[in-house]
């Protein structure tokens, strides 16, 4: 398990974090994803074997751009 | 001293997210308004002072107006709306997006077919679209301003010595046992222990206390108060993620995410929002067309659909007002863990308060020595010998006194063992030494006669004796004091106005007990509990009473933090225990416990009443809207006013007292 904060740029509304919510929640190994419009942040609890490159296509997926990664 | 509260490090200010976000908006605001107000005088205002252009020419300026409008400033909504139609991740900006462009190509059919021209609409619509958001982005970021101001609290760049000259090297190059040297005036850069020098430090931004404390050599400081009047050398103790501020910052930003269970609805109509949305802006065209045959009108009523629905209001509800209320409490040393207290709290009935360390300083002193007709010297020194084994804060206070009165050469204790909450027990040569308090002397069957004056005496003072024995044989008694903090007669007296119930909670006996519960004016208590027994002391309240708040110190407290319906941590210094409590104190005030009440509850008022009135809106708007009843300009004021709404009313919360 490992937890990893990514800073997520585009959001301006609120269903913006719930599509970044539901892409992220559609990888394989991710455990919980809980996305912040206010402080830009996503905090995701992942398998080990999750790639950051898979959560920033996730993230693309839903049309934002993660601009950070911090574990 | 307010000044340099601002850091002298950092000279070039960085543009934040927030900022580049609302001057974004403020300019593409400006180009908007720059188009639409001659739109507006061109179709509007014209007319009534008979102005008449041709309808052929009024097209052309209409369609050339707000072509810039829609597809110019309006670029990057489209932009993202129309990605969303691609990937099925729609956002508002599909709706806003669709609505604009559908009104604006209405100006080009014009020249085709028999229709009303709505392209001037859209250029309003995307206007008033726009200032709503600048709008809103303002109020957005003054919501989130005290927890900005938290993440941004840590220092860029710290002062070390190096070949005999004093340099500024960037934070990240310092590592721990480095010295570095901060000025008056200046940040600490990182947490440390003073090595050289004293002062007095400003903490308000990490405890909310408001007056500097004083700090000597040996005195640890925290990364990111202000040295306020000499020059400090501290020595670098934890750096980087480590530090105090970086755990707060940390668990500020995690309970941003946590959701109130309140918002699950809200959440869940958000989530389904914007493909909803454009189902029934289908149906109410097909409706209209089929019913009234009319195109015209039928788009009317599907762009005043599309253009009245946002899902803001209701996704925002809930995290914009929980981000002003955790931005206070940030603000005043509490820090809201898990977005969910905050909903509990409403409930509770019981604030169950630990003792030691909580309603009382947590630093006991040697207070009485009862010697009968023993000699004073041997009880400390059997007492000292054996108590200097153990980590108990009464075993240190004994160590303490022994210690000042001289009697400082304990002896070698074989067979020490702790008994938890009553005592300690070992041998001194072949003398047996039994220390503790009247359960353990009861459970050893050790008489207290001679003293029994002397105990009930000190009890009754609300101090905790602890029994010297020696071969079941009573020697001495020592009475321990546990100062109650300055605050807590104050903190209960707001709670007891409030109309809660207050239990205090501790491993001593009644009487000492008693006494300190008094004098704070608590009614319940419950002795002579042992620390593991205290969480199910808590489920037989739970069972009596119904929600129950504990307020502990969340190390030796941690269990029964958890069984409580809203655990309340209360740090001491730079310790704080995160993981165990909903919500956590950095101060060891009381008051702060009152006042995290009182902000829980007036946060939870507000997410109310927030989604109140987002689901007001939605339920009203929307359904006039489909009736074809709201004009598609009156439907996005309107909707920009919904979020606005919300956002300003969250930030309302700043003028609520909380005690």
């Amino acid at each position: 398990m490992k937890k990893i904060k990514l800073t997520v740029e585009g959001m301006h509304c609120a269903s913006c974090a719930g599509n970044i919510e539901r892409s992220l929640k559609k990888i394989p190994g991710l455990k919980d994803a809980r996305v912040s419009m206010m402080t830009r942040k996503a905090i995701v609890e992942a398998d080990d074997n999750v790639s950051e490159e898979e959560m920033k296509k996730a993230v693309a997926r839903a049309g934002y751009k993660v601009s950070k990664i911090e574990n | 001293m307010k000044k340099h509260t601002k850091g002298k490090m950092n000279h070039n200010h960085e543009q934040t997210p927030e900022e580049q976000e609302i001057n974004m908006w403020k300019k593409k605001l400006v180009w908007a308004w720059v188009i639409t107000i001659p739109l507006i005088i061109v179709m509007y205002i014209l007319p009534l002072f008979d102005v008449m252009i041709e309808e052929e020419i009024m097209r052309f300026i209409i369609l050339f107006l707000s072509f810039p409008v829609v597809f110019i400033t309006g670029f990057s909504t489209l932009k993202s709306g129309f990605k969303g139609f691609v990937s099925f991740y729609f956002n508002m900006d599909s709706l806003i997006g669709l609505g604009t462009v559908i009104a604006w190509l209405t100006g080009v059919l014009v020249f085709f077919m028999e229709i009303e021209n709505y392209a001037g609409i859209a250029g309003m619509i995307m206007a008033i679209f726009i200032t709503g958001k600048f709008i809103e982005s303002k109020a957005r970021g003054r919501a989130g301003a005290e927890i900005r101001k938290l993440l941004e609290l840590g220092a860029k760049q710290a002062r070390i010595e190096k070949n005999g000259k004093e340099i500024m090297v960037d934070i990240s190059e310092i590592k721990v046992g480095d010295v570095i040297i901060i000025k008056p005036g200046e940040k600490i850069p990182t947490d440390g222990i003073i090595v050289k020098g004293e002062s007095s430090v400003d903490e308000s931004m990490i405890s909310g206390e408001s007056l500097p404390v004083d700090k000597l050599k040996g005195s640890s400081v925290i990364g990111a108060t202000i040295n306020q009047d000499g020059v400090l050398y501290v020595k670098a103790t934890k750096v980087g993620g480590d530090t105090f501020l970086s755990h707060i910052i940390q668990l500020v930003e995690e309970a941003q995410g946590t959701k109130v269970p309140i918002q699950k609805l809200a959440d869940k109509i958000t989530s389904i929002f914007v493909p909803a949305i454009l189902f029934i802006t289908i149906v109410t065209f097909a409706v209209w067309m089929y019913f009234s045959g009319d195109l015209s009108l039928a788009l009317a009523a599907a762009i005043a659909v599309l253009v009245i629905s946002c899902p803001c209001a209701l996704g925002l509800a809930t995290p914009i007002a929980l981000t002003v209320g955790s931005g206070i409490g940030a603000k005043k040393g509490i820090l809201i863990r898990k977005g969910e207290a905050i909903q509990t709290m409403k409930d509770v009935k019981v604030v169950v308060f630990d003792k030691t360390g909580t309603i009382t300083k947590g630093k006991p002193e040697v207070t009485d020595v009862s010697t009968g007709k023993n000699s004073e010297k041997e009880i400390l020194l059997l007492a000292g010998s054996l108590e200097s084994l153990s980590e108990h804060p009464l075993a240190k206070a004994i160590v303490k006194y022994c210690e000042e009165k001289n009697h400082n050469k304990f002896m070698k204790v074989t067979k020490f063992s702790a008994l938890r909450g009553r005592g300690v027990e070992g041998y001194v040569g072949k003398d047996r030494i039994v220390i503790g308090n009247r359960r353990l002397m009861n459970e050893e069957k050790i008489s207290l006669k001679d003293f029994e004056k002397d105990i009930s005496k000190y009890e009754s003072e609300g101090k905790t004796t602890m029994i010297v024995s020696k071969n079941k044989k009573v020697i001495g008694v020592l009475a321990v004091a546990d100062a109650i903090k300055e605050d807590s007669r104050k903190a209960l007296a707001m709670l007891h106005k409030a109309g809660y119930k207050t239990v205090m909670i501790t491993g001593d006996n009644e009487p000492t007990a008693k006494a300190i519960a008094q004098q704070v004016g608590i009614k319940m208590v419950i002795a002579n509990v042992l620390p593991e027994d205290k969480s199910n002391e808590v489920k037989k309240l739970q069972n009596k009473y119904g929600f129950v708040a504990f307020a502990g110190d969340g190390i030796n407290d941690a269990p029964a933090l958890k069984q409580a319906n809203v655990g309340i941590a209360m740090g001491t210094g730079t310790d704080i225990a995160i993981e165990a409590g909903d919500i956590v104190l950095t101060t060891g005030s009381l008051v702060a416990v009152t006042q995290s009440i009182n902000l829980s509850k007036a946060t939870f008022k507000k997410i109310k009443q927030n989604l109140f009135w987002a689901f007001a809106y939605n339920t009203i708007a929307i359904p006039l809207a489909i009736m074809g009843l709201l004009h598609p300009v009156i439907a996005e004021i309107a909707m920009a006013a919904s979020s606005i709404t919300v956002v300003t009313n969250a930030n309302l919360l700043r003028r609520k007292r909380i005690g």
